[in-house]
């Protein structure tokens, strides 16, 4: 189109606005204009049915859900939450106590909403109470939710603390919890807790109540008695797929750079997956990375080191358990950087899949399940591969120790571990949510937590507990659906979703003489071993499991229990800064150095590494963290 | 000439064709992926084996989600906010972007900047939820309607259109003596409409979509929404990452492990949240008949 | 509603009514002016916190005053600020792409208008707005599924076609990572951004194409003279926005897609903050974050905005 004619057209267009008024924008004289007002008319029409279709609908909508929420309270057990943001609310309930709904503010849950299926029913039944879970992390990321919270300077009814640090230091300070010595609360509610933990709340006046009050209670309480406190396995564990390692012949491995050239063997023995996928003898995850790569701490965790003293949170010091030793995580030969040289290398051999740096934790479950890997620390991990069919066929995932391992193992701690049970000052009904605590810490209360209630997943034969066909079905975590009388629901579902436990569940229920773990119940042990169990068995000389094999064999690096009188100290502000920023660079050139093309540029990359840390604060928090590690020395000798 | 056009033309279909077919199978993939994923066995699906077609279809992913507690209540609630919010979005958004293109009110510039700069604000959310609390917007419907019934953007977006439209429209009518109301509704909504459309698609979108205020305002559960509730399945992961690393790596955290819901149900809940947005847009296309209006609008 | 009030109004028009036409406009306004008020700019007053140590739970009243601390500390040692330059090095290249990139969604437009067939073209705006709505932690887990090394598709064909001899992380590679976010993000949001441009299209007057096709001008020629000026308000607008933006890239897709070796490039400030749990507990150094994040958007937007009135002779906002 020419310049001129652009113009013409132009002014015709407006032209036609101009000469005409208002009125007679309506008024049509072509055939044009009729056909466009037609078009116009049905849009508008349409336009109005619309909305006044959505209008209606949105009337049904609102007439729907407040008669829902009507109907809801009376309807009772399905979904009677009626919580309002100052937490309990009261509905009409058929037992003694009237029905509350107690809102419970955990930082260890994953789960968040109402609990249902089986627990939800006991606690229902027993109490009268309803559960209705805030889960900080699910809901925007821990801290800021319990920021919002804090603000609000209400924290619920139910308050579950990730540790005894921070957060619980300022809640105390800021009133935000209850005392449960005020008005002999609990003497009058808590007498389970002073039968079964009394050190615990000892410890609780001691470090956080100035020596008076008592504002929560620690989670993991222990027999008084030395020992590991794990069940079966430790955190910690180098398993191997014991079938491939029975095949080579059970070489003998002194250190931990000697699992390669066995794990090579291993993977030339089975090159492929069950999928036909290639395996490796390590796949690895970054997205649980905290301060540094959780699988390479992991070798300093078979050698008795861990990142945190049992009292201090974490930071750049791995500690030892038992011996009056640390390490810097840089330390040139520390176990941390030991084991970035040894994944090195391994990936030199392919023995590294390729996707660890991408894939996330779900991903290597589902290899794991497929079959994919040779090597794994965690125990639970190796669940996922050891199903009763591979079991029956000898093939799963087993200890396989070294010479030198010397396994990090935590004893038994009456004073109870960093985790808190606590309640909310905002509450209405602080004797009943003690009541339930105290329940929690009482051997029934735990047994059910952890088992079930008596008769669906266990029963007693002769005083002693044994699965029941249901519980050797549903048992740990399975999708098993639960008769109707105890819940409905799946036993997965209905599971305790506050995620806290009381007491140690290798500690001895005084009801029935045995621990509360069924895994360690005589009559669990004395089931007929799997194939593997008894080619595990046989050539660990008998032992039964990893912690026994280890145990005997004084491979075990165990932490004792602490009393240290005071609260941990508090980092400040701006070395927390420093620590999150050196953090970020460690993690990030520990991958990298990992998957370095040669040891040249492995080398290069431990140095820069070095210097940015370095450069970032890293000397500063390590010696804070080194300085807190002394104290605790310091507490362990007393 | 004219056959050197008409294979110009063609070629220009072809490519254009060729484009939005590769692109709409590009975005369509993806989609269709976690469709497959969600009917196929779920062992299969979990070991990655469904790439292109579906492996021993079953439904019980579905029949498991839509059996969830609270989901129907959580589909209200969202259908709810969804439809009332865009209403009140749309009409106010409009009429403000309307009155903004008038000159004549007072400190006209001063408040339209008063409402755009409030895009770029961003206190934190602490004070954020303080203030919602003192509104006694925490438990309470409104609190998801009330702060999106001005949207500075679509302000922005709606003044922007009204000032394309000539002005002596509106003169004309202004001097029959019609006021601002009436040549709003009359004149001006029936001409804004393909914006208005574009308005309601991103408000009902964003509204459905939604989840931080659910989560940090509700706690009654009678008010979640549905996004809220996958937004739950989907940060299972990375909340269980989040408790891990907080706990210093005390991987010991078996329960969490093995309480993770499966991913093909996590799927299956984002599949159920994205369907109804599908039929939202097909719903308002209708109004991007090319040319429609302002042809209708000359006599 | 609309019923209720036109007598009303009408009546005040024609009686000539006491308020000025500039007070009833605000008038009218006001309302919504309120709302602004009480959501946006209410909860301003916690910029404050950014010059305490603030501790939720605790009184302002009960906090240190540490005056501008938490902006210093921003630059607190050379280390650091080779950080934030770095940081902010990746954020203004990300944003930059992403300007530059804005002009997809018009010519994705453009070209969809220009399709006859309905149903097609229904089709494909329908479909093409699909990937805005999956969220990117299963945009992640589907571009892990493609691209992994074992089983990703990608690296199977590759190998097939002998385009390689053995299996590459690709979602591990630093080489082009700023582009390889730009295209994940327009592969995102190319059709849903499209929407806009395609009301706009639709409000050009069909005339105009009517009469030029009289006078034989071609496709490429009604374009470029009616359908592109027809968009240049809508376009400027959002790039204006757009620039105002430009510091502010949010994290969920860098989230999900960083690791260690691309780490370097996609670390953008808003994903940088939340990595280094600066956003932790620490919700005075976030506060001074954010607050500055705001000043700046603000000066970006008036400085665009300015120099939209010198190059085009029209003032935005």
């Amino acid at each position: 189109m020419k310049q001129g004619e652009t113009a013409v057209a132009v002014l015709w267009w407006r032209g036609a606005f101009q000469s005409e008024k208002y009125k007679p924008i309506y008024r049509c004289k072509t055939y044009k204009c009729l056909y466009f007002k037609k078009r116009e008319a049905t849009a508008l029409k349409s336009l109005r049915k619309t909305f006044s279709l959505l209008l209606a609908t949105t009337m049904l909508i609102v007439s729907t859900a407040a008669c829902t929420s009507g109907t809801n309270n009376g309807a009772g057990s399905t979904a009677s939450t009626a919580p309002s943001a100052g937490g309990a609310t009261e509905t009409a309930g058929s037992s003694e106590q009237e029905e509350i709904t107690l809102d419970v503010f955990s930082m260890l849950s994953n789960f968040s909403g109402e609990q249902t299926g089986w627990f939800a029913k006991v606690i229902k039944d027993k109490f009268n109470i309803n559960l209705n879970i805030i889960a900080s992390n699910l809901e925007g990321g821990g801290d800021v939710k319990f920021a919002t919270m804090m603000a609000a300077g209400n924290l619920g009814d139910l308050v579950i603390f990730g540790d005894d640090g921070q957060k619980y230091l300022d809640s105390i300070k800021a009133g935000m919890l209850v005392d449960w010595t005020k008005d002999g609360l609990l003497d009058s509610k808590g007498q389970n807790i002073l039968k079964y933990a009394p050190k615990a709340i000892e410890k609780n006046k001691a470090n956080f109540g100035g020596g008076s009050s008592v504002y929560g209670i620690g989670f993991d309480v222990g027999d008084d008695k030395p020992g590991p406190s794990e069940a079966k396995d430790l955190t910690y564990n180098p398993n191997l797929r014991w079938d491939l390692y029975e095949k080579l012949g059970r070489p003998e491995i002194n250190t931990m750079e000697d699992y390669l050239p066995v794990l090579k063997q291993m993977q030339e023995l089975e090159p492929t997956s069950e999928s036909g996928r290639p395996t490796y003898a390590f796949s690895m995850w970054a997205d649980w990375d905290g301060n540094m790569m959780v699988l390479t701490k992991a070798w300093a965790g078979i050698h008795g080191f861990d990142e945190g003293d049992g009292f201090n949170p974490g930071g750049f010091s791995l500690v030892s358990a038992d011996k009056d030793e640390y390490q810097g995580v840089l330390d040139e030969d520390g176990y941390y950087m030991r084991g970035l040289k040894l994944y090195f290398d391994a990936n030199q051999m392919g023995l590294v899949d390729p996707d660890s740096m991408t894939q996330k934790f779900e991903d290597v479950v589902n290899k794991m399940k497929d079959g994919q890997l040779l090597f794994t620390f965690f125990p639970w991990l190796d669940d996922t591969y050891n199903t009763a069919e591979h079991m029956a066929e000898g093939k799963g995932f087993a200890l396989v120790p070294f010479k030198e391992e010397r396994t990090f193992s935590y004893g038994y701690d009456p004073y109870g571990g960093n985790r808190v049970w606590a309640i909310g000052s905002k509450t209405k009904h602080p004797d009943r949510v003690l009541e339930l605590i105290d329940w929690l810490y009482s051997p029934e209360g735990n047994m059910i937590s952890s088992n079930g209630p008596e008769g669906l997943g266990w029963e007693l034969k002769d005083g002693k507990p044994v699965l029941t066909a249901f519980g050797e079905q549903a048992l740990p975590a399975n999708d098993t659906a639960v008769p109707e009388e105890f819940g409905g629901g799946t036993w997965k579902d209905g599971m305790s979703q506050l995620n806290n436990s009381t007491f140690k569940t290798t500690n001895i229920n005084p009801d029935n003489g045995e621990p509360y773990d069924y895994n360690l119940w005589k009559s669990t042990l004395e089931k007929s071993p799997t194939k593997l169990d008894q080619d595990w068995r046989a050539a660990m000389g008998g032992a039964l499991t990893a912690k026994e094999y280890l145990e005997k064999n004084n491979q075990l690096a165990i932490m004792r229990p602490l009393f240290t009188g005071t609260p941990p100290s508090v980092i400040s502000d701006e070395l927390e800064q420093k620590r999150g920023q050196v953090a970020q660079v460690i993690k990030q050139f520990s991958w990298k150095m990992i998957f370095a093309k040669n040891e040249a540029e492995f080398n290069k990359l431990r140095q820069e590494m070095l210097d940015k840390a370095k450069g970032l604060g890293y000397d500063e928090v390590l010696a804070w963290n080194v300085e807190q590690n002394k104290k605790v020395f310091g507490y362990r000798k007393q | 000439m004219h056959t050197q056009r008409r294979l110009g033309d063609w070629l220009f279909h072809i490519c254009n064709y060729g484009f939005f077919t590769l692109f709409t199978l590009l975005c369509l993939f993806p989609f269709y992926y976690l469709f497959i994923n969600t009917i196929s066995s779920n062992d299969l699906s979990a070991r990655g084996l469904v790439t292109l077609y579906p492996k021993m279809i079953h439904f019980d992913n579905y029949i498991q989600v839509l059996q969830l507690k609270g989901l129907a209540q959580a589909a209200l609630v969202s259908g709810g906010r969804t439809i009332i919010g865009t209403l009140l979005t749309v009409a106010a958004s409009a009429f403000l972007g309307y009155l903004f293109t008038k000159h004549k009110m007072w400190a006209r510039s001063f408040w339209y900047r008063f409402v755009i700069i409030t895009m770029y604000f961003n206190a934190g959310i602490i004070p954020w939820y303080i203030i919602m609390m003192k509104l006694n917007m925490t438990n309470n419907f409104w609190a998801y309607i009330l702060p999106a019934v001005v949207s500075p953007f679509y302000v922005i977006l709606v003044k922007t259109f009204v000032e394309s439209i000539p002005d002596v429209l509106e003169e004309s009518a202004e001097m029959d003596g019609a006021g601002y109301i009436v040549i709003f509704s009359k004149i001006i909504m029936p001409l804004i409409t393909p914006i208005a459309a574009t308005i309601a698609i991103f408000s009902a979108v964003s509204q459905w979509n939604s989840f931080i205020d659910t989560v940090f305002l509700m706690t009654n559960s009678k008010l979640f929404t549905l996004q809220f509730v996958l937004y739950k399945y989907l940060n299972e992961s990375t909340s269980l990452a989040a408790i891990i690393r907080n706990s210093q790596g005390a991987v010991g955290n078996i329960d969490l492990t093995n309480k993770q819901t499966a991913t093909s149900i996590r799927t299956t809940v984002s599949m159920i949240v994205i369907l109804p947005i599908l039929f939202v847009y097909p719903f308002f296309q209708r109004y991007f008949v090319k040319g429609i209006m302002i042809g209708a609008v000359k006599g | 509603m609309k019923a209720a009030i036109r007598p009303q109004s009408s009546m005040s028009r024609r009686s000539g009514s006491l308020i000025p036409d500039k007070f009833r406009l605000f008038l009218f306004a006001s309302p919504f002016l309120v709302l602004i008020l009480l959501f946006s700019y209410f909860p301003l007053y916690g910029w404050l916190y950014s010059f305490y140590n603030y501790r939720p739970g605790f009184p302002l009243s009960e906090t240190p005053f540490v005056g501008l601390q938490w902006f210093k500390a921003i630059f607190s040692n050379p280390t650091q600020t080779q950080e934030v330059m770095r940081v902010m090095r990746n954020t203004l290249a990300m944003s930059t792409l992403g300007i530059l990139t804005s002009v997809f969604p018009v010519i994705f437009a453009i070209m969809l208008t220009e399709i006859r067939t309905t149903w097609y073209k229904k089709t494909v705006q329908v479909l093409t707005t699909l990937p805005n709505f999956i969220s990117w932690v299963l945009v992640y887990s589907i571009a892990f599924m493609m691209f992994s090394v074992d089983s990703g598709v990608v690296n199977k064909w590759m190998i097939a076609l002998g385009f390689q001899e053995m299996g590459i992380n690709y979602l591990a590679q630093d080489d082009h990572t700023w582009l390889a976010m730009t295209l994940w993000g327009l592969w995102k949001g190319l059709g849903w951004g499209a929407i806009m441009y395609i009301a706009a299209i639709s409000s050009i007057d069909q005339e105009q194409y009517d009469a030029a096709k009289v006078d034989g001008a071609g496709r490429f020629r009604m374009i470029w003279h009616i359908t592109v000026p027809g968009l240049m308000p809508t376009y400027f607008v959002l790039l204006l926005l757009s620039i105002a933006n430009f510091i502010n890239n949010g994290m969920e897709q860098f989230f999900v897609f960083q690791n260690a070796i691309n780490k370097d490039h996609i670390e953008v400030l808003d994903l940088y903050v939340y990595n280094t749990g600066m956003l932790g507990f620490n919700f005075s150094f976030a506060t001074a974050i954010s607050m500055l994040k705001s000043i700046i958007s603000i000066v970006l937007l008036f400085f665009a905005n300015q120099l939209s009135k010198i190059v085009r002779g029209e003032s935005i906002i």
